[in-house]
This record gives C-alpha cells, sequence and structure tokens, in this order.
C-alpha cells in the first residue's frame, strides 16, 4: 500500500525526467532550484485566452457575488515561450467550445508549480492567475476558470478542492489542489503498471490527472516520445 | 499522562493583551479609539476579531471598507498563523499590550491569504489537522472520525471550549502501545527573515559562546532535553502542529 507513495529522491527523478522531455517539446517547465538547498519545484507559465460573459458567477460558496467580472475560461492555453508548434494537436477539441461564445475575451497570465509534499508523500499542484496588468484572480475567479464538467465534482468535497495557501517555498499567497487524495486515485495507475513492469513517470500521469482541472493540458506527446536515457534508478521505487 | 492535563489547559488559556489601533491612512468620519483585546493564543486573528471589525466600522463609511487586515510595525501579520505564533515571532521582545494596526485598504495581496468568513479559518484548521494526522497516523484517525467529530473540533476552537475541543482531540494524540509514540511528529519552524519550514535545523552550540538565537513554544522556551513526543502530546497547537519559533535572544 505505502509502496503507492512518492519519496522525496524518486520525486525529484520524475521532475528530471518530465523537464528532459519538456525540453524537447519545448513546453516551458523548468526547475526552480531554492537556494542553499536541494528543495525546489518545477515551474511554467502559461497565457490564456478567456471569454468575458455577462453570466452569474459560479460561486462554490454562496458567498458575496463578486465585482470583478466574471471570467470562464474553457480555453486552449498557449506557453509564453512563444513556439508552440505542434504541442497542442492533441487537445482534446471539446475544451475549446468556449472561445466562440460570449462577448469579449481576455488574457490571462497562469503560473503554475510542482511542489513536493513530504506529509502526504506527494506531489502538490501550486498555481496562481493574473491580468496581464498584473491583477490577481480571486478564488471565486479562479472557480470560474475550472471546466464546468469538473466543477460539480470538486464542489461535492470542499476539502479535496482549490484553496487558497501559503506557498511552502515561497511564503507567498498561492492556490491549490489539496494532495489527501492523490494516493487514493494513484494507487490503482500504479498498481497496473507494476504489473507490466512498465516505464510510468509518476509526474507524467498525475499531472495529465490533475492539470486539466486548472486548464493546465499536458500533451499527449509526453507519453508517445522515447524516454529520456534515464539518470539513476527508475522512477517508481517502492518507498 | 493525566498528570499533564494542567499543561493542556495553560496551552488552551494562553493569552495575549492586544490593543488594536486604525490605521491613519483610513478615512474616518470621527477620531478612531483604540480596542484592546485578550487574544487568545491558540487562535487565529480573523477569527476572534469581529468586535475590533464592528468597533472601526462605526467611524467609517460603508464604501471606504474593504477586507479587514492587520500589521505591525510594517509587517502584514498573517492570520493563517496562530496568534501565538505571530507573537513570538514578530513582537516577543515588544512591550505589552501587543500594538496591533488595522487596516480597510490596500489589502496586500502578495503578502496575505484572502479570509472573507470564518468557513475559510475552518478550512486551513481542518486541512492542517489532515495533514497532521497524515504524519502522525498515515491519516487513520481524522479519517475514521465522523463529519460531526470534525466539527466538534472545530466548534471547540472557535468558541474557546476546552473539554468539547479535547473530548475529541485526545483521539489524534494517542498511538498504539507496542509503538514509542507517533509515526512522525508534525511540527512547523519559523523565522522571522524566511518562510517556515518542515526541514530540520541546527542550532549552533551554545557553549562558551553567547547565545544568539531562542526556540520559543508558547512564548517559553522549553528545555532542549524534554521528548519531542511529550512536546507534540502536550505543546501542539489546536491544529495538531507544533509550532515552533526561533528569534533572536534578546540583547540585554
Amino acid at each position: 500500500m505505502s509502496a503507492c507513495l512518492l519519496g522525496e529522491e524518486s520525486f525529484r527523478q520524475c521532475c528530471w525526467r518530465f523537464l528532459k522531455l519538456s525540453d524537447r517539446l519545448r513546453d516551458g517547465w523548468s526547475w526552480e532550484p531554492l537556494q542553499g538547498s536541494e528543495e525546489g519545484y518545477m515551474r511554467k507559465t502559461a497565457l490564456r485566452s478567456v471569454s468575458v460573459n455577462s453570466g452569474p458567477t459560479w460561486n462554490p460558496h454562496g458567498s458575496r457575488s463578486d465585482k470583478e467580472s466574471p471570467a470562464s475560461c474553457h480555453c486552449a492555453a498557449a506557453t509564453e515561450q512563444a513556439d508552440v508548434d505542434g504541442t497542442h494537436d492533441d487537445l482534446d477539441p471539446g475544451y475549446d467550445d468556449g472561445v466562440v461564445s460570449g462577448g469579449g475575451s481576455r488574457v490571462l497570465r497562469l503560473e503554475y508549480h510542482i511542489l513536493y509534499s513530504c506529509s502526504y508523500m506527494a506531489p502538490v499542484l501550486y498555481f496562481r492567475a493574473s491580468t496581464l496588468e498584473g491583477r490577481s484572480l480571486s478564488l471565486d475567479q479562479v472557480w470560474s476558470c475550472v471546466h464546468p464538467s469538473f466543477r460539480s465534482r470538486l464542489q461535492r468535497s470542499p476539502l479535496t478542492t482549490i484553496t487558497q495557501q501559503e506557498h511552502p517555498l515561497l511564503g507567498q499567497p498561492f492556490f491549490m489542489l489539496h494532495p489527501c487524495k492523490t494516493e487514493e486515485f494513484m494507487r490503482p495507475v500504479l498498481q497496473l503498471e507494476r504489473e507490466q513492469h512498465g516505464q510510468m513517470n509518476y509526474i507524467l500521469t498525475w499531472l495529465s490527472a490533475v492539470g486539466p482541472l486548472v486548464g493546465l493540458d499536458v500533451p499527449l506527446k509526453y507519453s508517445t516520445l522515447q524516454p529520456p536515457a534515464s539518470p539513476p534508478e527508475a522512477c517508481l521505487q517502492p518507498s | 499522562m493525566a498528570d499533564d492535563k494542567d499543561v493542556l489547559r495553560d496551552v488552551w488559556f494562553g493569552r495575549i493583551p492586544a490593543c488594536f489601533t486604525l490605521n491613519q491612512d483610513e478615512e474616518t468620519e470621527r477620531e478612531a479609539e483604540p480596542y484592546y483585546l485578550l487574544l487568545p493564543r491558540v487562535s487565529y486573528l480573523t477569527l476572534v476579531t469581529d468586535k475590533v471589525k464592528k468597533h472601526f466600522l462605526r467611524v467609517m463609511r460603508a464604501e471606504d471598507v474593504g477586507e479587514m487586515w492587520f500589521e505591525y510595525e510594517g509587517t502584514p501579520l498573517k492570520w493563517h498563523y496562530p496568534i501565538g505564533v505571530l507573537f513570538d515571532l514578530h513582537a516577543s521582545n515588544s512591550i505589552l499590550p501587543w500594538s496591533i494596526t488595522v487596516h480597510f485598504k490596500n489589502f496586500p495581496g502578495q503578502d496575505l491569504l484572502h479570509c472573507m468568513s470564518s468557513s475559510v479559518v475552518e478550512a486551513h484548521f481542518m486541512s492542517s489537522i489532515k495533514e497532521a494526522d497524515a504524519l502522525k497516523h498515515k491519516s487513520q484517525v481524522v479519517n475514521d472520525m465522523q463529519k460531526k467529530d470534525h466539527k466538534q473540533l472545530w466548534m471547540g476552537l472557535q468558541n474557546d471550549k476546552f473539554e468539547q475541543f479535547w473530548a475529541m482531540n485526545r483521539k489524534l494524540m494517542e498511538y498504539p502501545t507496542e509503538e514509542a509514540g507517533f509515526r512522525y511528529i508534525p511540527f512547523r519552524i519559523y523565522q522571522v527573515n524566511g518562510t517556515h519550514t518542515s526541514t530540520p535545523l541546527i542550532l549552533e552550540s551554545s557553549q562558551g559562546t553567547e547565545k544568539r538565537y531562542q526556540v520559543v513554544i508558547h512564548g517559553i522556551e522549553p528545555l532542549m532535553e524534554t521528548p519531542l513526543q511529550w512536546l507534540s502530546e502536550h505543546l501542539s497547537h489546536p491544529d495538531n502542529f507544533l509550532h515552533i519559533c526561533v528569534v533572536p535572544a534578546p540583547s540585554d
């Protein structure tokens, strides 16, 4: 059972392998070391076009409605590193539907961080969103960016969902997808993997599951490219 | 450990006298008097300051009132740290009452989490309890609890009910008799110049040299030879983490 957890060293190796693929795909991920320590995190920024409509803001907690113009964004993402050739061929076409609806659109800057949680022995996805002028989005606004098909599922369980938290390494407010269910949903995948003696990358599999919730797509090419000549051992060591 | 119940009580009822003053730049219709309050060390600023807010709103126009936040000597105070931690970290050498400035505009979104209602505090608190139990018992105890048990922990803190809280929290402090203690001890270390961390840090030996740092929990310096398991059971905050401040030793 505990073999479905991710050790810290394995986390780093998985990130290393993921970054090698990202380099080849020019997908914009990088490793940000924390000065003076072995700790660090994977980071990517992306621009997303967001359709602005006049409908009511979807609100998970029934609290005050936001004065800001509500934004609903289920649109294609483009990496900030201009060259995106080919990396988005595999996007789910249904994901682009939102672009045509509504009136104007605006562009959001999204920043994604992947950190290691030693409490849950699992990766955690942190992110923040701002307008191009640098104004941060509120939690309500971020919620309205969650794809509608995921909202109802997330809504049912407020504790496992998106909350604002302090970034453990930077000390700044970020949004976070809570990791307490990560082991649970990764377990069947990992068990299958082990039975088939595969070369799955934990980070890649996990990110392809949680990323789309917050508009972060992981192109299929990550899985179809040859894996990089690995650094040390395979990533999935029982811990 | 029945003998040590007094410790739990002392920790729970720890109080810090504070004086809240309205920021000078706020627009008011008349002068705002300061507001005095005894703050529970184990609670959260946004949970115990309804009266402070009410007090200052009386002299302000509704349109000048944004989200309330607090500051001490230029440092925005993070409401999601327990009050005692904020005091030990930023103000332990200051005179009492602790002088806190209240703001209603220019919310520093780069430094502080938003907190529009007590449900945000509740989510933060329960998330900490869950994380602590992941470390202590692989989440088994907290997952075996029912929703009303979780509610009891939260209501105990929110309403300052020691017995109500500990009747349930006791379960989170148990461990199998064949074990020497918890699987891992949940702790956070805070230093003024950085963020909190879960990475151990080595304190320089103070032998022969002048002591440069103090290790402070709930305003006191525990003996360095105190067993960690005992500290975790008795000096943890209600969120089940030991919050340890490493602050410069007073020079006098």
